[in-house]
């Protein structure tokens, strides 16, 4: 039982990281991005890339990941960054100057979400990868807990992250400018806000928190191209949770699908086991976010936080 | 040659009923559904088990007749969607798109996982092919068109009927503006229901042609690329809200895709590997400049301009 806490909680970081990047995103871009968990992959791989590129450094003293891995992980960013604002530059800013309506966009990105898969796979093929193949041995805590030193390094990096964008949401100019522009964004322009910079500085923002989520579920689960895909619903469905736009909102969607989908699916299996029949439930794991979508739908069609549009 | 060219006009055929079903939802009520392969995995499925011979390896085999496993096709998704409609028409634009992702993400675990059902990976073989016994089997594809083609037909002219009716009508009034649509006393969420039922039933339908075509079914047939997405390519490249435009769409897209085929005998074996990945990379691209430059599609109706530069949620 805190077994499955736990490691829903460690899931569940993992997934807020990704929608907190993805609430900011559909609420100042004004379109559903559903190529954001291909950039998830993007960034995994990038950390990939660069592990191979880097000397082979000594792992931590219990890590699984040395300084290639910190390093490779900063250049996975800039590369993920990079892509999406030539993206960005190259695509998603001709369809705003031609005023193609959000609906429309959002099929586009479908369109960029199945380049950037393609690409993955032709440069990497379909099989599955693993940042190391050192077997980490988990620490057993009290209350029957088994965490290994990786996943606690991945919790703590997810929580000084998060705090970080809070941070800059609520502290910096350009963070202001951005909550100013997703709350009205025709006051924000005539207030000096310049549209064009909080554009860019949203995808940059989300492509950090992306390309980081993709390189901790690589350390955590493993590497195969269709990744972002499986956590894109996962993602959203955190992000209609919490009301798209808001920062809480997708902490607390985030870290309840994490949970709820460990939990949910692990006692489901035990009652399961003690009734003494064959099913193994852990395969419908990501069918949780789907109940979710409907319990969300039946009881707040616009989020726990959200504002209803219009 | 010919074989090959009339097994190409089938699928055509069908994933011209499957655009036209979509572009009911899509393009004439506005509704981003991104999980049509659910409704065409489940008409698939229901006609395999309803006409199957009996077998320990899944439910059923019933046995019955290819046209009861057709009608069965049809009420199947039918059912489900209007069961699902409840919760997820109360949704609009990006997270109704979401929501449907999410439920054949869903069905595409049970079907792969509940091996009683459907016999899991390994699927269901011997489904019957109506009329096998009484032509050339080399040919069959050929007889087999004749099918397909009154399908695609019979689909297109209900089409063309029920957009022009009152009914249709409505459905464009939603599209183009729900609240006014409303006001002139229409039940939104009565014609929105209506058309997503309608629409997965024809899905169904599209779904119950294939597995009488091919014989055979399993879950790996049914990947959002080649169940969802491509017949969404078909209908952006055809044109939204044109019935011809989307059949076009889909004979267009169809053929690039077959067509793709020729070119593996041409290039090094190593890029012959990785064709299906190359095209992955030319439906996200083509999908990409369509929208960039002509985002009405080949054949678009003028009424539709309001809706692509226009206001719309996301």
């Amino acid at each position: 039982m805190a077994d499955l806490l736990v490691s829903g909680i460690i899931y569940g970081s993992i997934i807020t990281l990704a929608a907190i990047g993805l609430t900011l995103m559909s609420d100042i871009l004004k379109f559903f991005n559903f190529a954001y968990g291909d950039f998830f992959s993007l960034g995994a791989y990038g950390t990939l890339l660069m592990l191979g590129l880097l000397p082979k450094w000594a792992p931590f003293p219990g890590l699984s990941f040395g300084w290639g891995l910190i390093l490779g992980l900063l250049a996975a960013v800039v590369l993920t960054v990079a892509v999406m604002l030539l993206f960005e530059w190259m695509f998603f800013r001709r369809l705003r100057q031609l005023g193609v309506s959000p609906l429309f966009v959002s099929i586009a990105s479908l369109g960029v979400a199945f380049v950037i898969r393609a690409l993955i796979n032709i440069a990497w093929g379909p099989k599955v990868r693993y940042y190391s193949n050192v077997i980490q041995i988990s620490r057993e805590l009290p209350l029957g807990i088994r965490i290994t030193s990786d996943e606690i390094v991945i919790l703590i990096s997810a929580l000084i992250l998060v705090a970080l964008v809070y941070l800059f949401l609520k502290r910096t100019r350009m963070g202001k400018a951005m909550r100013a522009a997703s709350d009205n964004p025709v006051l924000a322009e005539a207030s000096g806000v310049s549209t064009r910079g909080v554009i860019l500085w949203t995808w940059g923002i989300s492509g950090i928190l992306v390309a980081v989520a993709g390189t901790f579920y690589g350390i955590e689960v493993q590497l195969s191209p269709g990744m972002g895909w499986s956590f894109l619903i996962a993602m959203f469905v955190a992000v209609i949770m919490g009301g798209i736009g808001s920062f809480w909102g997708a902490l607390l969607g985030g870290m309840t699908i994490g949970i709820s989908e460990e939990l949910i699916t692990g006692l489901v299996q035990n009652l399961v086991n003690s009734m003494k029949i064959q099913a193994d439930i852990s395969v419908y794991k990501p069918a949780v976010a789907f109940v979710f979508v409907v319990l969300i739908l039946l009881l707040k069609p616009y989020g726990i936080f959200g504002k209803r549009e219009r | 040659m010919l074989n090959y060219f009339s097994s190409y006009l089938v699928i055509g055929c069908i994933y011209g009923v499957m655009a036209l079903g979509l572009n009911l939802q899509w393009g004439f009520t506005g509704l981003m559904n991104f999980g049509i392969g659910a409704f065409y995995m489940l008409g698939a499925y229901t006609s395999a088990i309803l006409t199957c011979s009996p077998s320990p390896d899944h439910l059923g085999g019933f046995g019955l007749p290819v046209i009861l496993g057709m009608l069965g096709a049809a009420i199947i998704p039918g059912l489900v969607a209007w069961l699902l409609s409840y919760p997820a028409l109360r949704l609009r634009g990006g997270p109704f798109a979401i929501a449907l992702l999410a439920i054949m993400e869903t069905l595409h675990l049970v079907m792969r996982n509940e091996s009683w059902l459907t016999n899991g990976v390994w699927g269901i073989r011997g489904i019957p092919r109506p009329f096998f016994e009484l032509v050339n089997p080399r040919a069959y594809s050929f007889y087999f068109l004749i099918i397909a083609a009154s399908a695609l037909i019979l689909t297109w002219l209900a089409m063309q009927r029920a957009v022009k009716s009152p009914w249709g009508r409505v459905l464009r009034g939603i599209r183009e503006d729900e609240y006014l649509t409303s006001m002139s006393g229409k039940n939104i969420f009565r014609y929105r229901q209506q058309s997503f039922v309608l629409s997965s039933m024809i899905m169904g339908i599209a779904g119950s042609l294939y597995v009488h075509y091919t014989g055979f079914v399993s879950p790996q047939v049914f990947s959002p690329l080649m169940s969802t997405f491509i017949v969404w390519l078909m209908v952006m490249v055809g044109g939204t809200g044109s019935n011809s435009g989307v059949v076009l769409g889909a004979f267009l897209v169809w053929a690039v895709w077959v067509g793709s085929d020729f070119l593996t005998d041409l290039v090094p074996a190593s890029i012959a590997t990785q064709i299906g990945f190359i095209r992955m990379l030319a439906v996200g691209a083509i999908l990409m400049v369509t929208i960039l430059t002509r985002p009405q599609g080949l054949l678009a109706r003028r009424l539709f301009t309001a809706e692509i530069h226009g206001k719309g949620e996301g």
